[in-house]
């Protein structure tokens, strides 16, 4: 039996109906895992024409090493296609229970591809595979599916994810749902699985995941486990949660609120984080948590005559203080999107577009087949969603997504309004995907949207670095002694890992492109092991790469290091840029929406400040592909860095399409790679390490016969 | 005095450390179908309870009584009540008459597998976050609960009273 993985890729072909395997091994010996394998499957199967809403898409869902063994957040689940959303590589992470689950049943990885003739659902019992009737679930919310499912089966032990009616209608921001409220929402994960005509996937599994030293394992899981408990911030989010985070927005005005569009919101609460104490004592259940989890980072609420809901940082920001409406309010619409399985950052965002042109007099009612759509008004709010999500009406229009509907608006508008602008020109969108409700005016924001990883900033920087800028300073209840302190610990952090001595300047662009890589690379190395980054200094919590490396060498009996986790993720991002390229993505894909150079933060602490200009995010850019090793040019990697991480099939093929660039520096792409190695400060055992080089997968089995052969040599 | 595992299901998230723990430590690998303590969860209107089930260690326990091969007897050091494999039929009589379905007939061993506490250091509270898993002296454990509810009515005496 393998150690740590289950041992097989599962295969399912809907169009045909064949079901096959293959043994991660096949992948495993060069990829680390979860997101990484992923990735290698998606740049296999998918190809530069494939339409993400046709049967050749390939929607595939992954489960890294360390996912099902005790390891603290071992729940992970990585999600990738080819997204309706971007057109570019969509990925999504869940939680729940689903993934640990998948691996009990003996399978890291599940491969969906081609389109069911009728409604489908996936349902895996260990090795037995079959695609059931799915036509009595249509129309079901994500709940609904999934209770019916285990009712059908008459078996409570099954966990399924499920599709609601929004991805029923492939509308473009659908999401895969678990249970109430784990979710792969974003980059329009659902529509592809809608696409297919599958409704759900259903697992139960009661195998093994072999370890090859289980005391070992054991140990390394519980030290980690002591680390999380042992982090300062641990009590916060295991008790508070991650609500606090989106008053910490607020306060700083980094949240966009509408201010991400045109000026201030005039009724801004600044001090609106007294209210999520209230609604917690007045509605709050309990926690909620995923598999294998310590943390707990979600609230369960009941509302009377709203019914329950789980909430977390980001939908507590864009329910309610994007759409300016307290969270009793917001919380319903954050039930919706639940229920009927759409990405609720992406409502919002559309929702406050649609607000913005309303309040510039661009559009009205009639653009809107009469919907009073209205801040603060949660009921015109979801009854515009749900055209969306039914394709009624207008909404039908909508639901192809941003720049579909941005045309429909052009066309029925007087220019006058916009000054001859589309509408488009203000939808806060990366590539056509809609943004967080973090404001890109602040400079290393403005590098993680343009850089990120399926155009988004969420997996390029985070908690740390809004600290850097000393948000943290505004953490509720601080003293002026604790905030200054924080400031201090973020500056000098700042600092410590870009090795720039202004990098903590919030008006400065030195150093802020290794604080966004620094960040990718960790979070890189969670989804590659299937577990959590919001346990690593992603959200202030002290599992590290040690960590995680420890659990890894005893779970596979060979020693794998921190180092090569980190080899293995900065393979793994050029794998992904590698793919988009092929795709199409060049540099000049990489930016922010246009409107948004030039402009001051416009409310909060950070009033007046910023502005990030275009030559700022250029110059941001150039530094961050010298770090990455890819050419400043177009932004596709050199041959060089694809062949350092052992990527030298992707090199030549990039060669064949003539897009590979030339490296006419050697020595100073050497020079960022070897930058880019160098570990921050929470691993400072490590610090001033050079490129790894080499280009094979260091926990690589080696190549049968080679082990007898050695031992005839000594 | 015997310590045995004491469950608050308030505190319990449902998060099933335990289990990956329990089957890691007592089998070598992670599998909670053969773990020995389950978290049985259910939902209702999208709010999850959960509630672990392992062995209790009754003071006067059915199985021990029922089991036709006299495999059960308890672990006077330690206090649990252990198998002996070599004697077990895999008959399933304990599953059947234990009051909470605790113990199981181990599917690859073919024997009554259920908790040993360990030896004395159980895996499942040590990785359990919201301590819903305590080690504790089972006999102390009622007046605790009792003080417990009694700190809860005062709170909501207060409630009362302010209103």
């Amino acid at each position: 039996m393998p150690f740590l993985n289950a041992g097989e890729i599962l295969h399912v072909d809907l169009t045909t109906g064949e079901i096959r395997t293959q043994p991660t091994r096949d992948y495993a010996n060069r990829y680390l895992g979860g997101r990484a394998i992923n990735a290698a499957l998606m740049y296999d199967l998918v190809g530069p024409d494939t339409d993400p809403l046709g049967p050749e898409n390939v929607l595939a869902l992954g489960v890294g090493p360390l996912g099902a063994t005790p390891y603290p957040g071992c729940s992970r689940i990585d999600v990738m296609a080819r997204s309706p959303v971007t057109n570019l590589l969509g990925d999504s992470n869940m939680g729940g229970y689903w993934g640990a689950e998948l691996k009990y049943a003996g399978y890291d990885h599940l491969v969906l591809r081609g389109r069911s003739a009728k409604p489908v659902y996936v349902w895996i019992h260990n090795d037995q595979v079959e695609l059931r009737d799915a036509t009595k679930l249509l129309g079901k919310t994500t709940h609904d599916t999934q209770q019916a499912i285990l009712e059908e089966l008459d078996n409570p032990n099954v966990k399924a994810f499920s599709i609601g009616p929004a991805g029923e209608n492939e509308v473009t921001w659908a999401d895969l749902h678990q249970g109430t409220c784990h979710a792969a929402a974003r980059t329009g994960m659902g529509a592809v699985m809608g696409s297919k005509n599958v409704k759900a996937v259903a697992v139960r599994g009661t195998q093994a995941v072999g370890v090859a030293d289980p005391d070992g394992l054991m140990q390394a899981c519980l030290e980690a486990h002591a680390a999380i408990r042992g982090s300062e911030m641990y009590q916060e989010y295991s008790t508070v949660g991650t609500s606090w985070c989106e008053a910490s927005y607020g306060r700083s005005g980094i949240e966009c609120g509408g201010d991400g569009h045109e000026g201030p919101i005039a009724d801004w609460d600044p001090h609106r984080d007294q209210a999520f104490d209230e609604f917690w004592a007045e509605y709050g259940i309990k926690r909620t948590g995923c598999m294998g989890c310590p943390v707990h980072c979600m609230e369960t609420y009941y509302v009377p005559g709203i019914g329950s809901a789980s909430m977390s940082c980001e939908l507590y920001t864009q329910s309610s203080g994007e759409l300016r409406q307290d969270l009793l309010r917001g919380i319903k619409l954050v039930k919706l999107c639940q229920e009927m399985g759409i990405d609720e950052t992406s409502v919002s965002n559309v929702l406050q577009w649609l607000l913005v042109l309303k309040d510039m007099g661009i559009i009205d009612d009639s653009h809107l087949d009469g919907v009073p759509l209205a801040w603060g008004d949660v009921d015109s709010q979801v009854e515009f969603t749900k055209k969306i999500i039914h394709r009624e009406g207008v909404g039908d229009v909508f639901a192809g997504g941003l720049l579909a509907a941005a045309k429909h608006l052009d066309a029925h508008t007087a220019s006058g309004p916009r000054a001859g602008q589309s509408t488009y020109y203000y939808a806060m969108q990366v590539n056509n995907s809609p943004m967080y409700g973090i404001n890109p005016r602040v400079k290393s924001m403005a590098l993680a949207y343009a850089v990120g990883r399926r155009s988004d900033c969420i997996s390029d920087l985070n908690m740390q670095d809004f600290d850097i800028m000393s948000v943290s300073a505004e953490y509720p209840g601080w003293t002026d002694e604790q905030r200054k302190d924080a400031a201090e610990f973020d500056a000098a952090t700042a600092v410590y890992v870009s090795g720039e001595p202004r990098a903590a300047d919030f008006d400065a662009i030195d150093g802020k492109a290794m604080i966004v890589h620094d960040m990718g690379r960790t979070v890189g190395m969670a989804d590659m092991a299937g577990t959590c980054k919001q346990h690593m200094k992603w959200l202030y919590l002290d599992a590290t790469p040690s960590h995680m490396a420890a659990a890894i060498s005893a779970g596979l009996g060979k020693t794998v290091t921190s180092d090569d986790l980190m080899w293995a993720s900065l393979q793994l991002r050029t794998l992904e840029r590698a793919i988009e390229c092929k795709w199409g993505r060049r540099r000049e894909h990489d930016t922010i929406p246009e409107k948004e150079f030039d402009k001051l933060v416009s409310q909060g602490v950070f009033k007046g400040r910023s502005c990030t200009s275009r030559e700022d995010l250029e110059a941001m850019k150039d530094e961050y592909y010298w770090l990455r090793g890819w050419d400043k040019g177009t932004g596709v990697p050199f041959g060089e860095t694809l062949r350092d991480f052992g990527l030298d099939h992707v090199a030549e093929d990039l060669a064949q399409l003539g897009i590979l660039p030339a490296c006419a520096d050697e020595t100073a792409r050497r020079q960022g790679i070897a930058k880019a190695s160098t570990l921050g400060y929470v691993w400072p055992e490590l610090v001033g390490r050079n490129n790894p080089g080499g280009n094979k997968a260091p926990w690589a089995d080696e190549p049968e016969g080679s082990a007898a052969e050695a031992a005839e040599e000594s | 005095m015997y310590r045995v595992v004491t469950v608050d299901i308030e505190k319990c998230t449902g998060c099933r450390s335990c289990e990956i723990a329990c089957s890691l430590h007592n089998f070598g690998e992670c599998n909670p179908a053969r773990a020995r303590i389950h978290v049985v969860k259910t939902q209702k209107e999208g709010v999850t309870t959960a509630v672990p089930v392992l062995c209790r260690q009754c003071a006067d326990p059915l199985c021990v009584k029922m089991c036709p091969a006299e495999a059960l007897s308890r672990n006077e050091e330690t206090g649990a009540i252990v198998v002996a494999k070599e004697r077990c039929l895999g008959c399933h009589t304990c599953v059947y008459v234990c009051p909470f379905g605790a113990p199981a007939v181990d599917p690859i061993t073919g024997v009554c597998e259920k908790c040993t506490l360990c030896d004395g250091d159980p895996y499942c509270v040590r990785v359990c976050a919201k301590e819903a898993l305590t080690f504790g002296d089972v006999f102390e454990e009622g007046p605790h609960r009792k003080r417990a509810g009694l700190e809860k009515y005062l709170e909501h005496l207060e409630t009362v009273t302010e209103s």
